[in-house]
């Protein structure tokens, strides 16, 4: 590929951006640039990278899913109860259980979406709240110590899929959650360059009226994206629970934004149609290099929020903008 | 004749009741270039729909190849080689050239993952086919409107075409795009393959069809070849109407409106004229001409870089369309629909909208009597046709719901009066309503300025006409004294300078 081919790529940039980032933050901290911090970083990120893959493909199709928090925490908390009440000590039980939960409630955005026609993001917004509400209603708002949770989960935060020792005798390692990222990652670039269904995606997104004419069934498309998106949420509640070792229902449920700001940071255009898994990856590194390390460089957390809110005021701008030179261009 | 492709009999089709179609037949030859004409609600798209199994007949036939294909529906019609290309194209703009091209063939062979080598090769021997040579890579948004048609066109061979429907082809691209488009279609044909381009009015397609059928509420009118129609001919027979007008006579009067050097970076350039007494100026172009953008300038929607703007020889500045309607500026804008009219709302408020605050009492409240006086009197003097003026404007013809906003803007009580594109999407009988009203306004004193891509319509109604291509004036012709085959070739040149502006 050509220098001038790759500057025409959103990606480029944001990794320049990034790069020249982490620099900085190394020139305060010098700890930043150390592969035991970026073994931390990708153990850290991998759930909400997890979720902003399903926020990415939604994007895609040209709606905007606010709801996969809630989705995300449903799932994780039912797991967590389900295995604590009856006993079974086995984290792929967990894993079923809560891929089950995020594949139904992903199921009910779809019906919402394609049956109903309910833009995305209203349609979201209820089931968001709708599924919360149910979760602290009818499955229970108590929190889940350490010592409550079944020993799997404990085990399956702690384990590393490679090791080593730091000089001081620490031990250290790169979790199994980077490489269930990465083979979601996989997965993912392959449905959507390889598959018909995946290649519906961006049809949708591109031209709903034409993938109509063009003979895609919109709503097997539709149920795709969300059941997927909700399968991701799963996966990402039991990452989440095992990460922090504990379960608390009201936990999550409110940071969709920030994986929104990441995606859409990423280059995905919010309109749909446009985007790439490697952005979204490097949007998802931003933030949470942004949110880990504002303290570090003397920033109070509450700048979490303010840049996070500045990159989606930024990105939608940027997109818009640039929406608007291409139509200059194509009239002149 | 060559041996028929498609024979289309007896075709009727009723919606609510209302006739769409009644009884029509056609007759299309294998690679046969023909014309479907007919006023817009005359149910040509209806006939393309049946064609295409959108839509069933309620009674006909339709015979491809001398059999009757029963029961029609989309997928058999493809089957057969039928390809609508609609107006919009219907292309993935967010895709690559070699992705839109062959998708179709990829979702019709049913296979669940994609081989993007055979995507590539599908698309390189479409456009071979027709010896076009496109960036397989390209995305589709970054193509100009000719080189999507050729990607719609090449689309349609992949599918094996033996008939390529098109919507309107020659709307949107210019003279030497046509010419192109012309290469294109002649290859078609030696393939073998028909052509039906539609279109509610008469323009370059003829110069290469064969035939055309007319059709008129419904009905069929008749099948001639195209050597044998001229454009009064094929107004009459899709009107039943002669509408000769008589060329606007203009008697001089003192200069209105003064513009001189007019810019805006990439949009247009050194933009001067004057607009005198009870003239009407005909301003054509293609669209990205600069014309609707010169002409947005000019009522504060668009700011430009540079240039003057003088009303009766005072200097003054617009800035928003506020400014503009106080120094006596009306605009009529070029869609009704979403920029001209609040469809939902009725027609008298729809009216009265620019002149709410000459309607007010002293307490700086609506005043109702004011307001049903106004209302009233702007619905009779335009005959708009309505019982009350209390109906929506969306329950009006296209015709009438023109007459609205024409109706809003002279209330205002304008001076110089802009309008862009009159009467897109009328019928014809209502469009020479609408010139018979701009004469009218220029006869009484006001000054017109007209700008339409119908080059008849500006030779018929405009006593000088200004030709605008790349973003400049190219041509000033000072009065209807040129054919339309000239104006033609002004608007299809571009001007290499403003290209490079761009």
């Amino acid at each position: 590929m050509n220098v001038k081919k790759l500057f025409s790529h959103n990606e480029t940039y944001l990794a320049l951006v990034l790069i020249v980032f982490s620099l900085a933050i190394t020139a305060v901290n010098p700890v930043f640039l150390t592969l035991d911090n970026f073994a931390d970083l990708a153990k850290n990120s991998a759930g909400t990278a997890i979720l902003a893959i399903g926020v990415f493909i939604v994007l895609l199709s040209g709606g905007t899913d606010v709801s996969c928090t809630a989705v995300a925490i449903c799932a994780e908390y039912i797991a967590a109860r389900f295995l604590i009440a009856s006993g079974v000590n086995n984290i792929f039980a967990a894993f079923a259980i809560a891929v089950a939960v995020g594949i139904s409630l992903g199921a009910v955005n779809a019906v919402f979406v394609s049956v109903f026609k309910i833009p995305v993001l209203i349609a979201t917004l209820g089931t968001a709240t709708l599924f919360h509400g149910a979760l602290l209603e009818f499955v229970g708002t108590k929190s889940l110590n350490v010592g409550d949770l079944p020993q799997c989960f404990k085990d399956f935060g702690n384990l590393n899929v490679i090791s080593w020792t730091l000089p001081n005798g620490t031990p250290y390692g790169l979790s199994v959650f980077f490489f269930i990222l990465l083979g979601l990652l996989i997965l993912t670039w392959y449905i959507l360059k390889f598959t018909m269904i995946g290649r519906g995606i961006y049809a949708l997104g591109g031209n709903p009226e034409a993938a109509k004419r063009t003979g895609f069934n919109l709503h097997k498309i539709q149920f795709f994206i969300y059941c997927y998106a909700g399968f991701l949420a799963g996966i990402m509640g039991i990452i989440h629970i095992s990460l922090i070792n504990y379960g608390n229902p009201m936990y999550l449920v409110g940071t969709e934004l920030t994986v929104i700001a990441a995606v859409v940071l990423g280059g995905t255009r919010i309109t749909g149609g446009t985007g790439t898994l490697t952005g979204t990856m490097l949007g998802v590194a931003m933030i949470m290099i942004l949110q880990k390390n504002l303290v570090l460089i003397g920033l109070s957390s509450y700048w979490q929020d303010f840049f996070v809110g500045l990159i989606i005021v930024i990105g939608v701008t940027i997109t818009n903008v640039q929406n608007k030179v291409a139509a200059w261009k194509k009239a002149g | 004749m060559a041996e028929l492709f498609l024979e289309a009999k007896n075709i009727t089709k009723t919606f609510e009741g209302v006739k769409a179609l009644d009884k029509v037949d056609m007759a299309i030859g294998r690679g046969e270039i023909h014309c479907l004409v007919g006023e817009n609600g005359s149910g040509k798209s209806t006939l393309i729909k049946i064609i295409g199994g959108v839509y069933r007949p309620d009674s006909g036939t339709i015979a491809i190849n001398g059999a009757e294909i029963k029961n029609i529906n989309t997928i058999e019609s493809i089957r057969q080689g039928v390809q609508i290309i609609y107006q919009d194209l219907s292309l993935f703009p967010n895709m690559t050239v070699a992705e839109n091209i062959a998708m179709n063939q990829m979702l019709e062979s049913n296979s669940r993952v994609i081989n993007w080598k055979e995507v590539r090769r599908e698309a390189k021997k479409a456009l071979e086919e027709i010896g076009e040579t496109i960036d397989l890579n390209e995305r589709v948004e970054n193509l100009s409107i000719a080189r999507k048609q050729i990607v719609a066109i090449s689309r349609a061979l992949t599918q094996n075409a033996k008939l390529i429907i098109m919507d309107e082809a020659t709307s949107a691209i210019t003279r030497d795009e046509v010419e192109h488009l012309f290469e294109v279609i002649a290859k078609l044909q030696k393939k073998g393959i028909a052509v039906l381009f539609v279109s509610h009015k008469l323009n370059e397609v003829f110069e290469i069809a064969q035939r055309v059928t007319i059709i008129k509420d419904g009905k069929k009118i008749g099948v001639y070849p195209a050597s044998e129609l001229s454009n009064d001919k094929m107004v009459f027979l899709m009107t039943g109407q002669n509408f000769r007008a008589e060329p606007y006579r203009f008697e001089g009067g003192e200069p209105v409106l003064s513009v001189r050097g007019l810019a805006k970076a990439g949009q247009f350039s050194d933009i001067s004229f004057d607009l005198r007494r009870g003239e009407i100026l005909g301003v054509t172009g293609l669209i990205g001409s600069g014309r609707t953008e010169a002409a947005l300038s000019l009522f504060g929607l668009n700011r430009p870089d540079a240039g003057e703007i003088r009303i009766n020889g005072k200097p003054v500045t617009i800035r928003f369309p506020r400014d503009a309607i106080a120094a006596g500026i009306a605009y009529l804008p070029e869609d009704r629909l979403t920029q001209g009219l609040f469809a939902e709302q009725s027609i008298g408020n729809n009216i009265v909208i620019t002149v709410l605050d000459r309607l007010l009492n002293r307490l700086k409240v609506l005043a109702r009597g004011k307001l049903e006086g106004e209302k009233n009197a702007w619905v009779n003097k335009l005959a708009i046709k309505t019982p009350t003026h209390r109906s929506p404007a969306s329950s009006l013809s296209g015709g009438n719901q023109q007459r609205v906003v024409i109706a809003k803007w002279l209330a205002t009580n304008p001076a110089v009066f802009i309008l862009d594109g009159p009467t897109i999407g009328i019928d014809i009988g209502s469009k020479h309503n609408i010139h018979e009203i701009i004469r009218g306004l220029a006869r009484d004193g006001m000054s017109i300025i007209m700008i339409s891509d119908e080059i008849p319509e500006i030779l018929d109604n405009c006593n000088r006409v200004l030709v605008m291509a790349g973003g400049r004036i190219v041509k000033e012709i000072p009065d209807a004294s040129v054919s339309e085959a000239e104006v033609f070739d002004l608007i299809g040149r571009k001007n290499s300078t403003a290209g490079a502006a761009v």
